[in-house]
């Protein structure tokens, strides 16, 4: 709850003073973190109010286990980057102002980064799939803007369009998932769909789009190509979005709606391929990177390919083992983002090739990042070794197959684990490395304490995943995580992945080459080169669109008539028309009218075959006059009155300004050629049949409604003090719309005016 | 009758239209024009009874039309008149701006003027470059 109001808090304290909005935001990140762990422990609560009770949605909210695993880690991590960030981000903009000469206080990024945190906290609680949907997509928005944080870079700007898409479009998928379930239960709370459902095609369909949003947010294949481009943000963003935040939201989803997907085993078996996919691609790739950042971000990859796996191998301990491994990659990720954003400030470099050594320099950070990185690489004495020790658990509980996938897993994890840490903090010194300040050392020395905790202490961590599996599992999990010093066969898998990491890690030379080919093939003909020719088709397509709708005047006249004549005729297509159309009977009083109307219509046409002008202005005039007596003759004489005077007035006009252009400039472009002619012809025929059906149909539809509104306004007439029905509607009844109405005329007089005396009133 | 209202108003609309996509900013007018006057009908024929003028004393037994859209089309043509006199007064500031009545070639000077402002030059030096200065108003 804390965490929703904390984002407008911070921007306002930070409108006032800009040096404000840091503290105030960690201080309320940090409060809401103690609050929703006091919230679990105190045994969670619900709010469900109803919200648009005529659309059923109700915004039901709960803090069940998943939830508070979700939010503590959104608003926790949130609190250490945002100590971080308190530091980071002056330097971080000091740079830019060096480069680009502008100042710029930086204090919406506070505010997205807290509005973040707030709608995560809000998605890790909702129940309720449209409410889901609105948090997620203020995650989208939020992270559009901090993916983007350096606006005048042209990349940032790419990358955070990129992230938005992807995941936005995707989010659309959870929408539709969302109303098929709807459109087949009559709810969108989940607890509720979870009861009702039934294993078969809608789930696997619905539950498949859903599930395909949660990969998109996770960067699973083959939508993983947005993350390492997303790494152009500044760190502390890196950090909380692609360890607690954003990704995390991804599998957050996936957990949510666990007890849905699980009655689908096609669905199951999809999230075991991709999570492979997505450790193996994410891993090659990782091994072959350079650059701090890009190393993290594909691990990140396929480190949530892990957690998508366990959801696939399904059972308790896939549950329980995924929520576990978010809590521990989580911690160590962030801690590890944090140590590339320091050691960048401290060295200025981004390349691992060009630092080494640090240790002796930064042994604090050192130590710190090394327990983060000892626990992404799951050594024992660390969190990361329990969540190695239940992915075994789960893998094997599934068959000897997937431990042996598993195990691959591991060890690229602790291949391109090794491969961060020892290239930044061992080896030969190289560069220079000034001093950190404290606020960039202390947070991954927290989060690096904090797996190790996680290491001797697993209890409360295993208790907060086990709560949050029991919701993904829809039944309460039994695993205890627990050193064993015995000759199990997780250990076994643990020690084989020691040794086959160290003989990935020495034999580095031979398959760094095949490695390297492999992301390269990746970027010639990955998902990457189809979002870019999408992109580049929509583009041109919307172009091509621009240029036929403003070329010029006709062309925007056509492009509206055209489309709607078509949409119009599909609408009465695909409506019944039994008796919708009457034709409606002619009796020997209507003679009047047929003939008024037949005039008006043959005046009208004869206009376009007029090429004189005067003559063109005075079939004009007859066609209205036509028009007018057609009123009279609809017993409406007030009307054929006015619209006499109003026709003499338009008459005159025109004559006027006939009168104002010599003849040889009025006749230019009168004439057009004759394929035009057939062109304009066609449009204008589409127009006409497009009135011809909606007039037709429209009037076809029942007269005279006993008591309707035009009875009463006859009753009233006399009570106004006057006999004429229609001058009391006018004069009375909507006396504020005539006097709009007389405004509107004396305006179009001045404007009249203006236009002809050049802007000066005579 | 419905049908041949219809009809009627159908004509009228698929005559303005025609005119609207006329290059000749008059015949524009003149369909705008005639395109207000197809909706008017459309609105007075909408209306839900038709027969003696809702004026008192109303006629015993006999229908009465419906006052309602009779106020509705009252404003709509009045509005629509002047909507044409503020069209024919810009015609009229075209003609004078543009000495033409052709959309095309207005459009094309109006691109030309945009190349030249973008290429930096101010529209002062467009006016004496093409030797025609707007000419006088005249009284």
């Amino acid at each position: 709850m804390l965490a929703v109001v904390a984002a407008p808090v911070a921007a306002l304290s930070g409108s006032l003073r800009p040096g404000l909005a840091a503290p105030v935001g960690a201080g309320i990140a940090g409060l809401a973190a103690v609050a929703t762990l006091v919230g679990w422990l105190s045994g969670g609560g619900a709010v469900d109010v109803a919200w648009a009770p005529s659309l059923d949605l109700r915004f039901a909210i709960e803090l069940d286990g998943l939830a508070a695993l979700y939010s503590l880690l959104a608003t926790g991590i949130g609190f250490a980057v945002l100590v971080y960030s308190s530091r980071y981000l002056p330097l971080h903009l000091e740079h830019e102002r060096e480069a680009t000469g502008t100042s710029d206080p930086g204090v919406r990024f506070y505010f997205f980064i807290l509005l973040f945190m707030g709608s995560m906290v809000g998605l890790a609680m909702a129940q309720d799939l449209i409410l889901v949907f609105v948090f997620w997509d203020l995650t989208a928005i939020a992270s559009y803007y901090l993916i983007g944080f350096d606006r005048h870079k042209e990349e940032s700007r790419a990358s955070a369009l990129m992230a938005l898409l992807v995941t936005g479009i995707t989010a659309v998928l959870l929408l539709i998932g969302a109303l098929v379930f709807y459109a087949a239960y009559g709810t969108f709370s989940i607890p509720e769909l979870v009861e009702l459902t039934e294993p078969g095609a809608l789930v696997t369909l619905a539950g498949g789009l859903i599930a395909v949003a949660g990969l998109a947010k996770s960067a699973q294949v083959p939508f993983q190509f947005w993350l390492p481009r997303a790494m152009a943000a500044p760190t502390p963003v890196s950090a909380y979005l692609h360890s607690a935040a954003m990704v995390a939201a991804g599998v957050l989803l996936i957990g949510r709606v666990y007890p849905l997907l699980q009655k689908s085993e096609v669905l199951l078996n999809a999230l075991l391929v991709i999570g492979l996919l997505s450790i193996a691609v994410g891993g090659i790739i990782a091994l072959t990177r350079n650059v701090m950042k890009q190393l993290l971000a594909y691990s990140t990859i396929s480190q949530y390919g892990y957690v998508v796996f366990m959801f696939g191998l399904g059972g308790e301990y896939g549950a329980m083992a995924a929520s576990f491994y978010v809590i521990a990659h989580a911690l160590s990720k962030s801690a590890l983002f944090l140590t590339a954003g320091a050691v960048t400030e401290a060295t200025h470099e981004t390349e691992i090739s060009r630092i080494g050594g640090l240790a002796r320099r930064m042994p604090l950070l050192a130590a710190a990042s090394g327990a983060a990185a000892a626990g992404l690489a799951a050594l024992p004495l660390t969190i990361g070794f329990f969540k190695d020790e239940l992915l075994f658990d789960a893998a094997l509980e599934r068959g000897a197959p997937f431990a042996g996938l598993a195990l691959l897993a591991a060890v690229l994890t602790l291949a391109y684990t090794w491969r961060f840490w020892s290239g930044v903090f061992l080896g030969e010194a190289r560069g220079h490395a000034e001093r950190v300040p404290w606020a960039l050392v202390a947070p991954v020395a927290v989060l690096g304490s904090l797996v190790l905790v996680g290491g001797i202490l697993v209890e409360p961590f295993a208790a907060l995943a086990r709560d949050a599996g029991a919701a993904s599992f829809d039944a309460p999990v039994e695993v205890e995580p627990a050193y064993h010093l015995e000759a199990s066969p997780e250990n076994l898998l643990a020690l084989a992945t020691y040794a086959i990491g160290a003989l990935v890690i020495l034999s580095r030379p031979i398959w760094i080459g095949a490695a390297r080919a492999f992301a390269r093939a990746g970027e010639l003909a990955g998902p990457e080169r189809a979002y870019n020719a999408a992109l580049r088709g929509l583009n041109r397509f919307s172009d091509f669109i621009h240029t036929i709708e403003v070329r010029d005047l006709r062309g925007r006249v056509a492009t509206i008539l055209v489309p709607s004549g078509i949409l119009v005729g599909l609408g009465i297509l695909a409506t019944p028309s039994g008796d919708v159309y009457r034709v409606g009977e002619v009796t020997g009083d209507d003679v009047p009218l047929v003939l008024a109307l037949a005039a008006a219509a043959i005046a009208t046409v004869a206009i376009i075959f007029t090429k004189k002008h005067v003559t063109l202005v005075l079939v004009l005039s007859s066609a209205g006059f036509a028009t007018a007596v057609a009123f009279a003759f609809f017993g409406a004489p007030d009307v054929a009155l006015v619209a006499i005077l109003i026709e003499t007035l338009i008459t005159l006009l025109v004559l006027g300004t006939l009168k104002l252009i010599p003849r040889k400039v009025l006749e230019s472009g009168a004439r057009i050629p004759v394929r035009q002619v057939w062109r304009k012809g066609s449009v204008a025929a589409v127009a006409g049949a497009t009135a011809f059906v909606v007039a037709w149909g429209t009037l076809s539809q029942p007269s005279a409604v006993e008591g309707g509104a035009a009875a009463r306004l006859t009753e009233l007439a006399p009570e106004a003090h006057a006999n004429d029905v229609v001058t009391v509607i006018l004069a009375d009844f909507r006396a504020l719309d005539t006097i709009g109405e007389v405004t509107v005329v004396a305006l179009v007089l001045l404007g009249v005016a203006t236009l002809l005396f050049r802007g000066r009133l005579p | 009758m419905i049908l041949l209202i219809s009809l009627t108003i159908a004509i009228i609309f698929g005559a303005g239209a025609f005119l609207i996509l006329q290059r000749n900013l008059i015949r524009i007018v003149i369909g705008v024009i005639l395109i207000s006057n197809a909706a008017n009908l459309y609105i007075i024929a909408a209306g839900l009874s038709r027969g003696e003028p809702p004026i008192y004393p109303l006629p015993e037994g006999a229908q009465v039309s419906d006052p309602l859209v009779q106020a509705m089309v009252l404003t709509a043509i009045v509005i629509s008149s002047s909507i044409a006199a503020i069209l024919l007064a810009l015609v009229y500031r075209l003609y004078v701006s543009h000495d033409t009545l052709d959309l095309e070639e207005i459009s094309r000077a109006e691109r030309r003027a945009a190349e030249r402002l973008d290429s930096g030059e101010s529209l002062d030096d467009r006016e004496s470059s093409e030797g025609r200065p707007e000419r006088e108003e005249r009284p």
